[in-house]
């Protein structure tokens, strides 16, 4: 039996992950809030370990990814990009590429069946299309995060916002708000902002095919609608999937990583 | 590891004015990158020190006056750190050929500085005992004459082979830095060995080989250095302007082991001991035309160039190599294709990327160096 772990650093949470023989057996997310981020990095390791009913003495192989250098006590490192794709190909086998969306950033890459990425372009460091933003919009709207995402599948007349800047587009926000634009509207429009900054980068990579959502925003069925809609208006051959599991993509990539390199390592030592 | 961070640091070379001013009448030769005699100015009892520009430390202001903008930054630093006074402490300068450009210097140098001892160090590019043997020994011979007139001291063959073994002892405790991290670069990480030879720009050598013992003898005891899952990599293309501190400690955190690299490669530019007996002139330039190091600003024959990148590769057990050239390093870029190709039929895999002395931002660094880390380890072998 081969229990690896990995480990994903973002800018908002943590997220793990235990995977005994390639398959997850716990997923943890918790939230950095301004807390100490070694402290929450090792709490959470704790956690997801005795979800899993494992020692750490069990684990052969943590790997961390993102931030994941901070974590000193990891085996190995790999780049968000290596790991993301490696967990999108196991949560949602077929797929070809991915946007990995989180609280700051997203990223679009296009890779092989083994998860090799072949190319990849990433927002720039404009905060628009990213998590932290409506997570910034939820609060001025005074709905949860959860609520998003059906609310903006509940919108009938989508008001658009600016896909540049982060300060114009919350500044349009309170605007539509002052002007009585409902709530369902102002999320969709953003959603669909977001969508089109987003196809840019998969257009920009040649993207086809199944393209996965992973990261934080995943889960966000808003945006996972607007971005299927925005692929269907604009003619791409491609297919939006995503996973409930697609958040914690990057730490079950990075344990499945870690599981491969410990078989090599393992090889190598009894060569 | 702090005295040496701040020796390395520190742009105002606050350790040479200390020492000339432990002793009256001391003088100190600046020298730029690459190899110049230090056993010379050392046996003339004088303090070599190596000057490798600005870093990220000093903003040009004047410098910019004095080169194209389409030239790298070490001049152009190294113009400003004179013209701001930093280098008034320095009786001499010496020019090795590295390129066009540092040979420019030399002559602004000249004008900039008419009462100052200024040398452009012509080393042998032809390296038969007859030829760039005979020549080299006559460069030699001048910058013995001229030292001794500089420092009053004349250079016997007695010293300068005492001299000589100083060197040899600093080189050597080099060597073996160089061998214990590339069998255990997490105990003598990259980021810490960079701060250590960069102290030996502005300390004696005797006082530099004591702190690299220490240094190697203590390293060991930190129980937290662990061994990690990452990909060892030689660095090329650094022998002349140097990276900041910022850029070594991103290509660790991006999952490198540097088991290699060719940072400040004058001081272990003889690779070899130099011969302590018999005539200390002929030693030298038997060092220099049958050891020296490999590098781009010094000839190679056809179908030899890369051969030493190789080596330098299966000796340390390497998995790749990272290009990182200064931007507008003639020399490093010019040489690059040839190395490249040479790793191409090897199979060697490699990534490349520029930098300036100055750079700031080193994002984009550390993702193309940790996708190269993870392409090295992950499709390698899958």
């Amino acid at each position: 039996m081969t229990i690896t772990a990995g480990m994903d650093v973002g800018s908002s949470s943590v997220k793990t992950a235990v995977v005994v023989d390639g398959e997850p057996i716990a997923l943890r997310t918790d939230r950095i809030r301004r807390r100490e981020l070694r402290k929450v990095i090792e709490e959470s390791y704790e956690a997801v370990l005795a979800d899993a009913g494992v020692q750490r003495s069990d684990v052969v192989y943590l790997a961390t990814t993102g931030e994941g250098e901070l974590v000193d006590f990891r085996r190995g490192h790999f780049y968000g990009m290596t790991t993301h794709a490696r967990g999108a190909v196991f949560l949602m086998p077929g797929t070809e590429g991915a946007l990995d969306i989180g609280a700051l950033h997203a990223r679009a890459m296009k890779f092989d069946a083994k998860s090799r990425v072949l190319a990849y372009r990433m927002t720039n460091q404009c905060a628009s299309g990213s998590g932290q933003f409506l997570e910034n919009v939820a609060r001025y709207l005074g709905i949860t995060l959860e609520d998003i995402g059906p609310l903006s599948c509940s919108a009938n007349d989508p008001e658009l916002v600016s896909s540049i800047c982060a300060v114009l587009a919350e500044t349009d926000v309170i605007n539509m708000v002052s002007r009585g634009i409902k709530t369902q509207d102002i999320l969709k429009g953003i959603h669909v902002s977001m969508a089109g900054r987003y196809l840019k980068l998969l257009r920009a990579i040649g993207a086809e095919g199944k393209v996965a959502i992973t990261g934080g925003l995943s889960a966000d069925v808003g945006l996972a609608k607007a971005l299927q809609e925005k692929v269907v208006e604009e003619k791409f051959a491609m297919e939006i999937v995503t996973d409930a599991r697609a958040i914690y993509a990057g730490a079950i990539g990075a344990a499945l990583w870690g599981a491969f390199r410990h078989n090599v390592l393992a090889r190598r030592s009894a060569a | 590891m702090q005295r040496a961070q701040n020796l390395s640091e520190d742009i105002d070379f606050a350790a040479v004015t200390e020492w000339k001013a432990r002793g009256v009448g001391r003088k100190a030769i600046g020298h730029m990158p690459t190899y110049v005699p230090r056993e010379l100015i050392h046996a003339a009892g004088m303090l070599a020190v190596g000057i490798t520009g600005g870093g990220d430390k000093l903003e040009i202001i004047r410098g910019d006056a004095y080169f194209q903008s389409y030239i790298c930054r070490i001049p152009r630093s190294t113009i400003e750190l004179a013209l701001s006074h930093r280098l008034d402490m320095l009786d001499g300068m010496l020019f090795p050929s590295i390129c066009d450009v540092i040979r420019n210097l030399s002559g602004m140098w000249s004008m900039i500085f008419p009462d100052r001892y200024v040398h452009y160090v012509d080393v042998p590019q032809n390296f038969d005992t007859e030829v760039g043997g005979r020549f080299w020994r006559r460069e030699l011979e001048t910058l013995r004459h001229d030292f001794a007139q500089l420092s009053g001291v004349a250079i016997d063959d007695e010293a300068l082979r005492a001299s000589i073994a100083v060197y040899n002892e600093n080189r050597h405790v080099i060597r073996d830095l160089y061998r214990a991290r590339s069998e255990r670069p997490w105990i003598f990480p990259m980021s810490e060995v960079y701060y250590l030879l960069r102290a030996g720009n502005v300390l004696p050598p005797e006082e530099h080989t004591s702190l690299l013992r220490e240094y190697l003898a203590l390293a060991p005891l930190e129980t937290s250095r662990r061994d990690q899952d990452r990909s060892r990599v030689v660095l090329a293309g650094m022998f002349c302007e140097q990276p900041p501190h910022g850029l070594v400690m991103t290509l660790e955190r991006a999952g490198c082991y540097v088991v290699n690299d060719d940072f400040l490669l004058g001081l272990r530019w003889l690779q070899d001991d130099v011969a302590t007996t018999g005539d200390p002139l002929d030693a030298l330039v038997d060092a220099y035309l049958n050891h020296s190091a490999m590098s781009a600003s010094r000839y190679a024959p056809d179908g030899d160039r890369g051969r030493w990148l190789i080596d330098s590769v299966e000796r340390n057990r390497a998995e790749g190599v990272i290009f990182a050239a200064a931007s507008f390093c003639d020399p490093a870029l010019l040489d690059q294709p040839m190395l490249v190709a040479a790793l191409d039929r090897s199979g060697i895999p490699h990534t490349e990327f520029k930098f300036a002395e100055d750079t700031g931002q080193f994002a984009v660094i550390r993702e193309q160096a940790g996708t190269f880390s993870d392409s090295i380890r992950l499709w390698s072998e899958a």
